[in-house]
């Protein structure tokens, strides 16, 4: 009996023993299944796929709120809302020197990222010709990234190979390199990609069309700067040129109404080259209802009055609101006003001939409570009445009197009131009335190179020398006649008529007179700060205009802050990182 | 002292001398000078004793008493000298003599030296530990009443620092062992559950089947487990059977709970004179306020209308547990049962935690060699926490009605606010069929061992623990809640988590045991092996075509996603070796090896060895110590060791692609980034620690304690380090810098009076003290390393940024004219100008606190009058900031920080006006959504002294109950949480509770260079549940 239990005893010890040694060296091995490892760039499904990661993150920049700040904040055109966020890029008192990281820390990851994938295409069984546009299409990106990382901070960190060891070394390269590579790369974009867009680029991914505009800028860029090399601008205006003459092949063409260019329905449409894409699918599409941060487009609500929260006595209070929030008007985020003295007196004081003031801003808000609402001076029936007008401007003292609704004017002259920070025309370009829920972000694509800017960079390209200030006039005025169209003209008014008092000569062009134009034509599209430092025009422009910002604004503002924590302050080897001067 | 018996110490390993003769006399050499000797062993109640080891001196003879307390035992002459001994009683020694008869009585050990204290893959006696070796029984455990035994050992023992970390039902805490030493990897010390290591929720372990809980604190004492045991080692050892009459226990407690208080937030009058101060206050408008009074609110002002909204959520929470045991056995076998079910429910809403436990294990000798057990601990419980709506509730406005006209809820009640749809009113919280969150685990624990004697001072002994556990947590939540303000119900999300691990574990050991002489002589040796495996699936979805549904048919979400996938797996495996040695109960000696081997680090990195060696010299046991009587234990111990930790996850060191999407318009793809680069080069961190200590008794042990310092030195620390974005990674692991600990610890209990069998008055005093700090960072000439937040010579975590000095005033106009940048306004944050050069910058950041307390103690007081017994512990941490949120932010605080814009409504605070000209908090702003430089109004100093339990219990004498056949019966109330005695934080009334309720977050936003994000291992006082009183009243019944 003893025995019989000491020799069970023993087999199960000697069984044991065995199992364990012989799963030893197994057992510190590691085999990972559900994360991908960098080695997955040398994969045909690596090199797509990172493509395709870093047009996702472009998600992270573009369409969102701190981001989109401060490509407009702190300019002629903006002032800040009654809730704006990242108020030091509205003032300069005080720029927040972290502010700039995402778009630092962004375009730096999705850099090597794409360094990664052009380094590694070249062994990836593929074939020539997919290698190819998977190629152009990652040095497209990376000259995307690096311009504006030129434009923004100055001088930068160039890399162009792929980095899989940490470092905490880097130093900055002089912005002449950065733009001569972006130069190569976007030739090199521009011989493998194709001229429209092609699965699985989609949508308004990357063409030829978006290369040649991009170089066509970084030209016109690099010609205003210290890096400017002769023919600069030739160059931008020949490309720009090019990209006109050839349109068809690309695709491209303007809407004839302007209202129709960023109207939802028209999304992808051919006055669009490049945009940042979203669609309402919760995975691919990166949406999710009622989001208010994130990879979202969210710029429908950036520019956006609280009207929801006007109340029938205003000025006075203890009235009913007049509004509620509703799709159709949008979600309000008062993040940013339009700078009335610039934008009535200087940009748009042109409204009658011209009709892209009246087709990029809301100005009537039609009573949508859900019983009517008694004003002072009458009641507002719900769905006919005018609860809100803002006309663009001063109406008569009896208008003023007679109106039932709230009357807010430019100045509040005659009894009216005067626009507020919380109260103002809403930018009406980034609209998307087609969403399930008042408070979801769009679903529509980002557009952020548009047809009508190619004839802007031409013109201002040949204003400096890259052509005649006749071809300058000539490439405003394609734009000038369709901002004259209208679906219907008031009493005394043609076609004709506006498209004969739009008109410029090429005694008209000036610099002041190019970036008036690019207000009225590109209004809270994102490129407002950028066009004023590209044009050395930064400084003047908001001290003339801007009230908001001219008491702090100083010269060494035309550069961006390096972001101090997620940069300067972790260059803990080799020498310091320097920050841009004045900072 | 109710540590179960032999049997338990038995099963433990180690001291098998007794196992070898317990009740399976072998003495057959047939001496004619052999002779039986009868007896039976009583305690201090006169009540029979079973199990008391009853060995003849000098030999392996030993029996068991029976369950009467009788035992039989065969002597060899009348100068043997009979030892009887029995875990928490004094051991008593009696001369066999002509005696054929030896009744005894033991009374119970005051000293504890003759405690068995486990330490690891064996037992010693409390007089042979050389270690800093910390043992709490049960009975101490369970004067508090709380779901986990983590968070009963809180202010139990110096060095073992418990951080609470949430209010919430079944929350557990932090627990931290003599400070921290990792930056990156785990601080959490290893547990370990009747020999094998644990790695699942604390919460799966039922406090009620525990007997005893002991804490290797330093690294002599933990390098035997090698890198799992780098930040201390808590071995839990649960209930067992024993032989002797069958004892069916039961215990019951039932509870109420409480909030401690409410937080202090605006009533309505004082909300409206906010939101007019802050458009006096407005620095871009003068005079407006676009968050000016709603109409709402304007004729609720009027109509007197305020709504206490935390007042409709508060409720009383209420916690029951029944637990239900029987445990018996004979000689051969021994077996324990035990049922429990744990009742909570929380003071929000939704909130619940529940757990079913079954409990067996079996003790079995299949021969005189061959001894076998097992012991199955299984769980299945059910955490319910739905969301939090503290936020909700701060923000919302006390001037507006929760209810419409006609009584029912008014799910928006913010009626113009900008706000009303992203504030659901707080009572849609108890729409049942709208919101929905569950997590159901089940675990089962399992540890089996066989036992070889080969000789009788040498056995083989194998361990096997499988542990396996399932989770499937999942969610809802509908339209119109206050979780989810979507209003139709495609915005509604659902959830479905599984998540499944399992462990298993296999040992062998191999343990020699034998005194030769005076010496005495110990050996253990191991191999094991250990492998970890988790993998996970979960799906969301959107849109619900009804609430009914939740989650239970993901097939009707209009969209769903996958996330939360992953399967991982670790291997382990080890090599050990130990020495003890003593030498005439003078001297003592340990000295181990072990060797880990891990799969996370990279071929060539995988292993490490951890030596240790410690020596103790009980110098009460010299001749010379004779003539000093009024001491009665003095022992020195001192001790080094090494451990180490490779505390990454694994695949680590290989870099990893984040996976993101995109649509080409309509087509979707899959992208892929670079955001972790591989690095082969990662080695173990390792500790290394020198430990002193003094134990001490005196007059009679009537005066107790002990004393320890140490110092532990980290090197190769495993840092996540934050790289130069320029690089395009964001960071990587990597060995780099040094942090030193040092400490003391104190623990002294004295019997203050002892009136015989009736008054007794004894108290327990803690005291404790850990330092530690960053002794070098990654490059040794590196000082600070401000992007990751890591100073030379500062602990590990620390508040870095700029330091207010008060709010800018009427009078410091000349002052405030001379800072250049940026341009402040009178009323707002003034901060300090560290560099004098007129501008606020990043250059002017400091390091403000820390989270490290500078002492932590406590003091139990413990009186007994007949069975009454009354005790008390205060628990104090002391010196360390806080971090809290609220302070900077509106209670929702996810990124909105709109605090000081009078928005929202907020906690109440001293605000700067013209006519308050205060220091505290600055002027409201209508037009900034965070005030200028807000994040440094969120550091508080935490201090606290807090009464953490009172308890009042009697104790039925056996007399009374002696006739319903009840041989033990105790009924009692405590409180937990009864009252905060200091707090800074408590009197500004900033909340009722200093302690944490969760992690990390941001204190408002920077305006001047500065990161304020609170480091994710920081524990902070957030808008979380708060923090609560409980009162419970139970009985303890055996029979």
């Amino acid at each position: 009996m003893k025995k019989h239990y000491i020799q069970k005893a023993a087999c199960l010890f000697i069984a044991v023993v065995l199992f364990a040694a012989s799963g030893c060296q197994k057992l510190l091995e590691e085999n990972p299944r559900s994360s991908i490892a960098p080695t997955f760039f040398e994969t045909p499904a690596g090199i797509l796929g990172g493509i395709a990661g870093v047009y996702s993150d472009l998600r992270n920049l573009w369409g969102t709120e701190g981001f989109g700040a401060t490509c407009v904040a702190g300019t002629d055109e903006h002032k800040m809302g009654g809730s704006a966020s990242g108020q030091t890029f509205y003032t300069y008192n005080g720029l927040d020197l972290n502010g700039m990281s995402g778009l630092w820390s962004i375009a730096y990851q999705d850099i090597n990222t794409l360094n990664g994938v052009i380094e590694k295409a070249p062994a990836v069984s593929l074939d020539d010709n997919t290698r190819k546009v998977y190629v152009a299409q990652a040095k497209f990106l990376r000259a995307f990234y690096y311009f504006h990382l030129a434009e923004t901070f100055g001088d930068v960190p160039l890399h162009m190979t792929f980095l899989t060891t940490a470092s905490t070394a880097d130093s900055r390269q002089p912005i002449a390199d950065v733009y001569d590579s972006v130069i190569v790369d976007l030739n090199a974009a521009i011989a493998g990609l194709p001229a429209t867009p092609t699965a699985p680029f989609g949508g308004k991914a990357a063409t030829i069309a978006a290369a040649k505009f991009l170089l066509a800028k970084v030209y016109l860029t690099r010609g205003w700067s210290t890096a400017a090399q002769s023919g600069d601008f030739t160059q931008a205006y020949t490309i720009a040129n090019d990209l006109i003459t050839n349109k068809a092949t690309y695709g491209l063409n303007l809407w004839q109404d302007y209202a129709d260019v960023n109207k939802d329905g028209n999304d992808y449409g051919k006055e669009a080259i490049f945009c940042i894409d979203h669609n309402n699918d919760a995975k691919f599409g990166d949406w999710s209802s009622q989001a208010s941060g994130g990879k979202i487009n969210i710029m429908a609500s950036l520019y956006r009055p609280n009207y929801p929260t006007m109340n029938a006595n205003f000025p006075a209070s203890g009235g009913s609101t007049v509004m509620v929030r509703d799709v159709a008007n949008g979600r309000p985020f008062i993040r940013t006003t339009p700078n009335t003295g610039y934008i009535y007196g200087q940009a748009f004081a042109e409204r009658v001939n011209d009709a892209r003031y009246d087709k990029s801003f809301q100005t009537v808000w039609i009573c949508n409570t859900a019983a009517n609402v008694t004003t002072p001076r009458g009641t507002l029936v719900v769905g006919k009445d005018t609860a809100i007008w803002m006309p663009s401007y001063e109406v008569s003292a009896s208008r003023v009197a007679n109106f039932k609704g709230i009357i807010l004017t430019p100045t509040g002259a005659n009894g009216a009131n005067k626009y507020t920070n919380v109260f103002f025309p809403a930018l009406s370009k980034f609209n998307d009335p087609s969403r399930a829920n008042m408070n979801d972000p769009s679903d529509r694509p980002l557009d952020i190179m548009r047809f009508a800017e190619v004839y802007l960079i031409a013109a201002e390209a040949a204003f400096k020398g890259g052509g005649t200030l006749q071809n300058a006039a000539d490439m405003i005025n394609v734009v000038r006649t369709r901002a004259a169209y209208r679906a219907s003209y008031p009493t005394g008014q043609t076609l004709a008529s506006s498209v004969a008092a739009m008109q410029i000569t090429s005694a008209d062009v000036t610099l002041d007179f190019i970036l008036d134009e690019r207000s009225r034509e590109l209004y809270g599209e994102l490129v407002r700060w950028w066009d004023l430092v590209r044009t050395q025009s930064l400084v003047q422009r908001v001290t003339l205009w801007n009230t908001e910002a001219s008491p702090y604004i100083k010269d060494y503002h035309v550069l961006r802050p390096i972001p101090q924590t997620s940069e300067i302050d972790l260059v803990t080897s080799g020498p310091k990182f320097p920050q841009n001067t004045g900072y | 002292m109710l540590i179960s018996g032999v049997c338990s110490l038995l099963l433990v390993g180690g001291t098998f001398r007794v196992l070898a003769s317990s009740g399976l006399n072998s003495n057959s050499s047939g001496d004619l000078q052999q002779r039986n000797l009868t007896g039976k062993v009583v305690d201090a109640n006169n009540n029979p004793m079973a199990g008391v080891n009853v060995l003849e001196k000098g030999t392996a003879n030993g029996v068991l008493t029976g369950v009467d307390g009788k035992f039989s035992i065969s002597v060899s002459s009348p100068n043997s000298v009979l030892l009887f001994s029995f875990i928490g009683y004094e051991s008593k020694e009696v001369v066999a003599g002509s005696q054929s008869v030896v009744n005894v009585s033991l009374s119970e050990s005051v000293t504890g030296l003759n405690e068995v204290v486990v330490i690891g893959y064996g037992t010693v006696k409390k007089s042979d530990v050389t270690g800093s070796v910390a043992s709490i029984n049960s009975t101490k455990l369970q004067t508090v009443q709380v779901p986990n035994v983590i968070a009963q050992l809180k202010g139990q023992t110096a060095g073992v620092d418990i951080q609470s970390n949430s209010s919430n039902p079944g929350s557990s805490g932090q627990i931290r062992i003599r400070g921290e030493r990792s930056l990156t990897g785990s601080n959490d010390p290893l547990l370990v559950v009747d020999g094998i290591p644990y790695s699942g929720s604390i919460n799966d372990l039922n406090p009620s089947d525990i007997v005893s809980v002991d804490i290797l604190k330093d690294a002599s004492a933990t390098a035997i487990y090698g890198f799992r045991g780098s930040n201390g080692v808590i071995i839990i050892s649960t209930k067992r059977g024993k032989s002797g009459k069958s004892v069916i226990s039961f215990d019951s407690y039932y509870g109420i709970t409480n909030v401690m208080s409410e937080l202090r937030l605006f009533t309505g009058q004082e909300l409206a004179d906010f939101k007019a101060q802050a458009a006096l206050g407005n620095t871009v408008t003068p005079g407006t306020n676009p968050y000016g009074l709603t109409t709402v609110e304007q004729t609720g002002l009027t109509n007197g209308v305020d709504t206490d909204w935390q007042k409709l959520i508060f409720q009383p929470g209420f916690t029951s547990d029944q637990e239900l045991g029987v445990t018996g056995g004979n000689e051969a076998t021994q077996f324990s049962l035990g049922v429990g079910y744990y009742n909570e429910t929380g003071i929000i809403p939704h909130q619940r935690y529940e757990r079913y436990n079954l409990r067996t294990t079996i003790d079995h000798q299949i021969s005189k060699k061959i001894k076998v057990g097992l012991n199955s601990l299984n769980t299945l419980n059910f955490t319910n926490v739905a969301g939090n709506p503290v936020g909700t509730m701060m923000a919302m406005s006390p001037l507006v009605s929760p209810y419409n006209a006609d009584g029912t809820i008014n799910t928006y009640p913010m009626t113009g606010n900008i706000d009303q749809m992203v504030y659901a009113n707080p009572l849609t919280i108890n729409l049942t069929n709208s919101i929905y969150n569950n997590s159901r685990r089940i675990r089962t624990f399992n540890s089996l061992y066989g036992e070889w004697s080969i000789l009788d001072y040498l056995k083989y002994r194998i361990n096997v623990g499988l542990d396996f556990s399932q989770t499937q947590s999942g969610s809802y939540y509908g339209p119109n809640t206050v979780f989810n303000t979507g209003q139709t119900l495609a915005q509604a999300t659902s959830n479905v988590t599984n998540t499944e691990t399992y462990t298993y574990t296999i040992e062998h050991l191999l343990i020699f045991d034998k005194t030769f002489g005076k010496h005495h002589i110990g050996f253990t040796g191991l191999f094991s092996i250990q492998k970890d495996h988790a993998r996970a699936s979960g799906f969301n979805g959107l849109g619900m075509p009804a609430d009914q549904i939740q989650n239970t048919n993901m097939a009707y979400a209009s969209t769903y996603t996958s996330s939360g996938n992953y399967l991982t797996e670790r291997g382990t495996v080890s090599y050990m070796g130990r020495i003890n040695y003593g030498y005439s109960d003078r001297y003592l000696a340990t000295v181990s090896l072990r060797t880990d081997g891990s799969s996370v680090l990279s071929p060539g990195n995988k292993y490490f060895t951890y030596p240790a060696v410690a020596l103790a010299w009980n110098a009460m046991n010299e001749e010379f110590m004779k003539g000093f009587r009024f001491l009665s234990n003095l022992k020195l111990r001192a001790g080094w060791g090494k451990t180490a930790n490779a505390g990454i996850n694994p695949y680590s060191t290989l870099g990893a692609l984040s996976t993101v999407n995109y649509n080409f318009g309509t087509t979707g793809l899959t992208g892929f980034l670079v955001t972790s680069l591989p690095n082969p080069s990662l080695r173990w961190e390792s500790t290394s620690s020198f430990n002193g200590g003094l134990d001490f008794g005196f007059l009679k042990n009537r005066i107790t304690g002990s004393i320890d310092v140490y110092n532990q030195r980290t090197h190769d620390i495993l840092l996540s380090q934050s790289l130069p974005r320029s690089n395009g990674a964001s960071s990587i692991i990597v060995n780099a810098g040094k942090t030193k600990g040092e400490g003391i610890e104190i623990n002294l209990s004295t019997v203050n009076v002892e009136l015989s069998n009736s008054f007794r008055w004894a108290t327990d005093f803690m005291f404790s003290i850990n330092k530690t700090q960053i002794v070098a960072l990654q490059d040794t000439s590196l000082k600070m390393d401000i992007g990751n937040g890591w100073f030379v010579g500062q602990p590990l975590t620390v508040i870095y940024d700029l330091k207010k000095i008060g709010i800018w005033q009427t009078s410091d106009a000349t002052d405030m004219a001379a800072q250049t940048t940026p341009v402040q306004f009178v009323g707002q944050v003034r901060v300090q100008d560290l560099n004098g050069d007129h501008k606020i910058n990043a250059a002017d950041r400091q390091v403000l606190g820390n989270f490290q307390p500078k002492w932590i103690g406590s003091f139990t007081t413990n009186f007994e009058f007949k069975g009454i017994e009354l005790s008390a512990m205060a628990y104090a941490r002391m010196g360390m900031m806080i971090a809290v949120p609220y302070l900077t932010a509106d209670g929702g605080a996810n990124g909105f920080p709109m605090f000081m814009q009078s928005r929202r409504n907020q906690l109440k605070i001293d605000y700067w006006t013209p006519t308050n000209p205060t220091n505290a908090f600055p002027r409201p702003d209508a037009s900034r959504d965070n005030p200028l430089y807000g994040s440094t109004l969120g550091y508080v100093d935490g201090s606290f002294i807090k009464v953490r339990t009172i308890s009042l219990s009697y104790t039925f004498p056996v007399s009374l109950i002696q006739k319903a056949k009840i041989d033990f019966l105790k009924v009692y109330v405590n409180i937990l949480n009864p009252c905060v005695l200091y707090s800074p934080f408590v009197k500004a009334g900033y909340g009722p509770d200093p302690e944490g309720n969760g992690y990390g977050g941001t204190v408002g936003s920077p305006s001047a260079g500065g990161s304020t994000s609170i480091p994710s291992r920081a524990i902070t006082v957030n808008a979380n549940t708060p923090a609560t009183r409980q009162i419970n009243f139970g009985l303890s019944l055996k029979f």
